[in-house]
């Protein structure tokens, strides 16, 4: 390992992704029938396969939730509160009488909202703010110290603290993981940008008078993609994560708007008697959040050494 | 296999290691059986319970601070640090004499002029406090053990407001501290009762402790509820706070806590089947929920708006939400009164009674020209009587049409935000929930919620004039005939006027550990006579 | 080799002084009016003016940040807006517990981890690999406070090994302090484990493949000596950079698993202070623990020249 692609501490991000040079490019790939196709995609990428396909069922249930057989999740009936699951409810009733099933199906809406609003506009603020960084040496003292002390905060304490400042709503919540979550990318798009600028192509691009846009879009901007990608779904993960954690504690979506995270966090006093009240969002949540990783280590692996072999 | 032999296994193990000579845990087993671990309601984060009268903190100052007189448990005001009392015969004029030998926990001696300095700090805040000092002459100490309260017309229920257990108790305390104003809180923890506060050892939103006041002097009589003599039986009490009532049942189960002051029904069932702990009714008094609307902002400062959620109002609703499927632990409220007391009346209070009527609701909201403004509802999540409120309110004013903001917070800003008078934009409320223990809604005596007298009523600063003179009414009574007639009245145009929601009545549970004996039924928990074997 | 060290130290000084910034913005950011809480609902307009007055809100940005800062220099947090102590005196009473909980974790999960890391690393493509690694996604799935609730269920309430809540301090006794530490250590390892063995694997096989352990394995080195004497060195840079960036990891969950384990310490302070808008003391313990994280990151970095005499920034 040379020292010139060791990782310093910000550089790693959620997922334990670290960039390029620590994951392993394996020699000889195992001999695989190469199949066109879905089924050759499936058998080449099993954890991406598996994790999209996840991901892909759990937007279904979020979109079509009014369509699958659910009922108003915010409907109270404390007459038939804390009702074990059966044919009529069934994931069960909570302590105010509403259908768990409705208010979970209902809830995946939030939390996907959340993951992928906070990996997109996380993603899109870090491109911006880690190309101007990489490419004007001026802005860059400036903005990754910025980013170092953004950073030093650990990003549920940031959350928590911005949260603090407004009321709960789906809109803050999104904000402040968001603001938590863009230094890493920003670090990130800095890195690739600056280790692109020294590449010949692209100072040969210079020296013909290219204009600076041409070759941001033509050179650096395609090969920061398969990076951004793959830590976004990392992102999105440990949003979802966050928002249930911010849930729990009171300081996330209001309890008005079902979500997996205050869903369980309503439900954990009755945890011991009536546990499917926790266990039904928590099933999901897990799920969802496995898919996303494993989507992430899937495109990892196909993106990276494509990438790696790239520059 | 239990936590026992694998602790001692791991000991055992430990200690082959070479590791150096471990500290023995602090508590052996003798000193455990003289401290009781106790579950409060709520969290203790102030403790001057002349400046909040939230109940958390009045069922600490029991521990810490003692009163003139003490209710027993038939609700009669009985001697406590008071002697002997005179009244003139005229009955303007009070005079108290002190028990000999009391000490407040620095060593120091109560004399009268610290019950003086109290009561003086105590009737800035307290509403029979407040009438007192409106017609109060003179209030002073005649010598070290006597004082006198000098009146310009007579007040018989002295003796009522002096002992009574709503909030704020007319605590004494030491001089010097009951200097602090009246509206700025006291930061000396100092007494006279049974047990010293353990100032180092407060963690606020995790423990507090205290430790037996060797030096107090109980009454001879046998305690009776806030009477007669408070012996104590234990020598440390620790309150442990615990947000989580999975984690509090779990604690109570494995034997880490004693005494649990309110467990939510839907734990209880699981508790009962535990051979070690023992469940009961906490106070056959009960308990009624409330939510109060802001009578100073839109849109509740209409009467109409008012009433269209008291139309709309379903009890069943808030009740089956507070304590499940159980029916004998709630009833339906037609009135502002605890049921099963003299004074329970329903007059003038169907509305309540009857079943949601939500095409009238939407018309009286049609008529108050409701325009859409937010309504802030600020509900405490971490108290589950309030939390269970909130939530159903806030679906019926859904419901009805109202633009509801609810507002998702702790029960301490509530009780710093419901004081607040600004306009809803600016940090104002327009509603919140709160619970009321049957003890005090007994009689308008002990009764600040039910107040009609605008800008220095309860929370909410109801204005209703027919209910104020009712409860003067109600104060001049000859006998109890009349007393009801004045509270059919009162009870008539609260409901009429929306003073606020009665949302029902109900009872809660206090749970225990079979090894603790001595703990008795009651509107809040008291330690004295309670032992552990 | 010093003049590296005292560099790479004064290079947090800046990074400290941004998070200070963004600290006290958040009381400046803050709506409602500080004064007007702290005085009450009698005071008067007058009153409430001069508690401004005397807490120095009326004063620009710069100064007020400016003095804010002084202050902190001298370990001066302010005041909790609720309980009217200090916020030091807070911090002071909560922080033995949630430090005992990460280091505990830190422990637990490193002597967990690695050895796992290794061993998916060795074992590669077999389904000793994949079930380390599933175990790992999993980790990083299931939320903390399942898990917490979970293992108090089996462990706590069903088995009765171990006690369901609590804090024991440690001069009461090693074995109750454990006692209490180790479901809550395990809740909140999860993650942290999964994170670690990941990328111990990762490391682990790029190290593996390269020429220097062919030649010790040429030269009749043994497997076990291979892993830890060659590889495992090598491999030490970036599991300890994750174990330093998997600090935050442990921060953020253990305001969860206090509040599941009823454990009296900063996470449930922090909880507590958000519900209240208690500003002071949010303020004091972002501080502390932004604190914490770059000094343990200090430590990682400097350790690098432990392991690594080519590294030289």
């Amino acid at each position: 390992m040379s020292t010139a692609t060791l990782p310093s501490p910000a550089d790693a991000l959620p997922g334990g992704y670290i960039p390029a040079a620590a994951e392993p490019m394996p020699d000889v790939l195992p001999p695989v029938k190469a199949r066109k196709g879905l089924l050759g995609f499936v058998r080449r990428n099993p954890t991406m396969a598996i994790g999209g396909f996840l991901l892909l069922t759990m937007i279904f249930i979020a979109v079509f939730a009014p369509l699958l057989w659910t009922t108003d999740p915010t409907a109270l009936a404390p007459a038939r509160r804390t009702r074990e699951p059966s044919a009529m409810y069934w994931f069960g009733t909570d302590m105010l009488g509403r259908d768990v099933y409705s208010r979970v199906l209902y809830g995946a809406r939030v939390s996907l909202l959340v993951g992928f609003s906070v990996a997109f506009l996380a993603s899109i603020i870090g491109l911006t703010i880690g190309m101007i960084s990489g490419y004007i040496r001026a802005a860059d003292t400036i903005i990754m110290r910025f980013m170092d002390g953004l950073m030093s905060i650990p990003p549920i304490l940031l959350a928590i603290a911005l949260m603090a400042l407004t009321r709960g709503s789906v809109q803050n919540v999104i904000i402040a993981i968001t603001i938590a979550e863009i230094p890493r990318v920003s670090r990130l798009v800095r890195g690739v940008v600056l280790s692109l600028r020294e590449q010949p192509y692209v100072e040969a691009a210079v020296a013909a008078g290219t204009r600076t846009p041409m070759i941001i879009l033509r050179h650096i901007l395609p090969n920061t993609l398969a990076p951004i990608t793959v830590q976004a779904t990392y992102i999105c993960a440990a949003a979802m994560i966050t928002e249930a954690i911010l849930s729990f504690i009171g300081a996330g979506t209001p309890p008005i708007i079902p979500s997996w995270g205050n869903i369980m966090a309503e439900g954990r006093a009755l945890w011991q008697v009536k546990p499917y009240i926790v266990f039904f969002p928590a099933i999901f949540l897990s799920i969802t959040v496995l898919a996303v990783n494993l989507l992430g280590d899937g495109l990892r692996d196909a993106l990276d050494p494509r990438m790696a072999r790239s520059l | 296999m239990n936590r026992r032999t694998l602790l001692q296994a791991g000991a055992g193990f430990g200690a082959s290691l070479l590791l150096p000579p471990l500290a023995a845990p602090a508590l052996s087993q003798g000193a455990a059986a003289r401290t009781l671990r106790f579950v409060p309601q709520a969290n203790l984060a102030n403790f001057d319970p002349i400046w909040g009268t939230q109940y958390v903190v009045r069922n600490a100052a029991i521990l810490v601070w003692d009163t003139l007189y003490g209710f027993d448990d038939t609700l009669t005001p009985r001697r406590q640090m008071v002697e002997s009392e005179e009244t003139s015969s005229d009955g303007l004029t009070w005079t108290f004499r002190l028990r000999p030998g009391l000490k407040w926990h620095d060593g120091t001696p109560v004399r009268a002029q610290d019950c003086v300095a109290s009561l003086a700090r105590w009737s800035s805040r307290d509403s029979m406090g407040l009438m007192l000092k409106a017609i109060q002459k003179e209030l002073v100490a005649v010598d070290d053990r006597t004082f006198r309260w000098v009146l310009s017309k007579p007040y018989p229920k002295m003796l009522m407001a002096l002992g009574k257990n709503s909030t704020p108790m007319a605590f004494m305390m030491p001089e010097r501290i009951a200097r602090t104003d009246p509206f700025q809180q006291i930061n000396e923890y100092v007494g006279s009762g049974p047990m010293r506060f353990v100032r180092n050892e407060w963690v606020p939103g995790a423990k507090a402790v205290f430790e037996r006041f060797a030096d107090y002097q109980p009454r001879q009589e046998p305690g009776n509820w806030l009477a007669g003599g408070k012996r104590m039986l234990v020598d440390r009490i620790e309150w442990t706070i615990m947000p989580d009532p999975a984690t509090a049942s779990a604690a109570l189960q494995n034997g880490e806590v004693d005494w649990w002051e309110n467990p939510i029904t839907d734990l209880v069932p699981q508790l009962r089947r535990n051979r070690n702990v023992r469940v009961d009714i906490a106070d056959p008094l009960g308990n009624i929920g409330a939510f109060r609307m802001n009578y100073l902002t839109a849109p509740f400062n209409n009467l109409k708006a008012r009433q269209a959620v008291m139309a709309a109002l379903n009890q069943e609703d808030y009740m089956r939400a507070l304590v499940g499927d159980d029916n004998n632990l709630w009833k339906k409220l037609g009135g502002f009164f605890t049921p099963g007391t003299p004074l329970y009346t329903e007059q003038g209070g169907d509305v309540l009674r009857r079943g949601p009527q939500m095409d009238l609701a939407k018309r009286l909201l049609a008529e108050s020209g409701y325009k859409g403004e937010p309504v802030p509802c600020i509900v405490a999540q971490d108290q589950p009587i309030t939390k269970a409120q909130g939530d159903v309110t806030a679906d019926l004013l859904k419901r009805i049409g109202f633009n509801v903001d609810f507002v998702a917070t702790d029960w301490g800003t509530v009780g710093q935000r419901r004081a607040m008078k600004n306009p809803v934009g600016q940090g104002g409320w327009s509603m919140f929930h709160t619970w009321h223990a049957g003890a005090d809604t007994i009689n308008p005596a002990v009764y600040i919620a039910i107040r009609g007298n605008g800008e220095r009523a309860w929370f909410g600063w109801p204005d209703v004039p027919p209910v104020e003179s009712a409860i003067a009414e109600w104060f001049d009574a000859p006998n109890l005939e009349a007393e009801k007639t004045a509270i059919g009245k009162l009870n008539a145009a609260a409901v009429e006027n929306v003073l606020y929601v009665p949302t029902g009545f109900f009872l809660t549970y206090q749970a225990w550990r079979a090894n603790v004996s001595g703990i008795v039924k009651g509107p809040f928990p008291v330690p004295w006579g309670v032992s552990k074997a | 080799m010093t003049a590296y060290i005292i560099r790479r130290v004064l290079a947090t000084i800046p990074v400290m002084a941004i998070v200070a910034f963004f600290v006290f913005s958040l009381l400046y950011l803050a709506p409602g009016d500080p004064a007007a809480v702290i005085a009450g609902d009698q005071a008067t307009p007058q009153d409430v003016e001069r508690i401004r007055e005397s807490l120095g809100l009326d004063r620009p940005f710069v100064v007020r940040f400016g003095s804010w800062l002084w202050d902190i220099i001298h370990g001066d947090l302010g005041v909790s807006i609720f309980t009217n102590l200090p916020v030091t005196t807070m911090i002071a009473q909560r922080i033995e517990p949630t430090l005992s909980l990460m280091i505990l974790t830190l422990i637990l999960a490193i002597s967990i981890a690695v050895p796992m890391g290794v061993l998916a690393a060795w074992k590669q493509g077999t389904w000793i690999d994949r079930a380390v690694m599933g175990f790992a996604v999993l980790g990083f799935s299931v939320p903390v406070f399942v898990v917490g609730y979970l293992l108090a269920y089996v462990f706590a309430l069903e088995l009765d090994w171990l006690p369901v809540q609590g804090y024991t301090a440690l001069k009461n006794g090693f074995f109750p302090w454990l006692e209490n530490l180790v479901l809550p250590a395990i809740a909140l390892g999860g993650v942290y484990i999964a994170l670690i063995a990941r990328i111990t694997r990762a490391t682990m096989l790029e190290v593996l493949s390269q020429d220097y352990i062919r030649t010790a394995r040429a030269k009749g080195a043994g497997q076990r000596s291979i892993l830890f004497v060659h590889a495992l060195k090598n491999a030490a840079v970036p599991i300890v950079t994750v174990i330093g960036i998997g600090i935050a990891l442990l921060i953020g969950g253990a305001v969860v698993t206090e509040s599941v384990f009823a454990i009296p310490g900063l996470g449930r302070l922090t909880v507590d202070a958000i519900l209240r808008r208690d500003y002071p003391v949010i303020q004091g313990v972002v501080l502390l623990f932004s604190f914490i994280y770059v000094l343990v990151n200090l430590a990682i970095d400097l350790l690098y020249t432990l392991f690594d005499p080519r590294i030289r920034y």
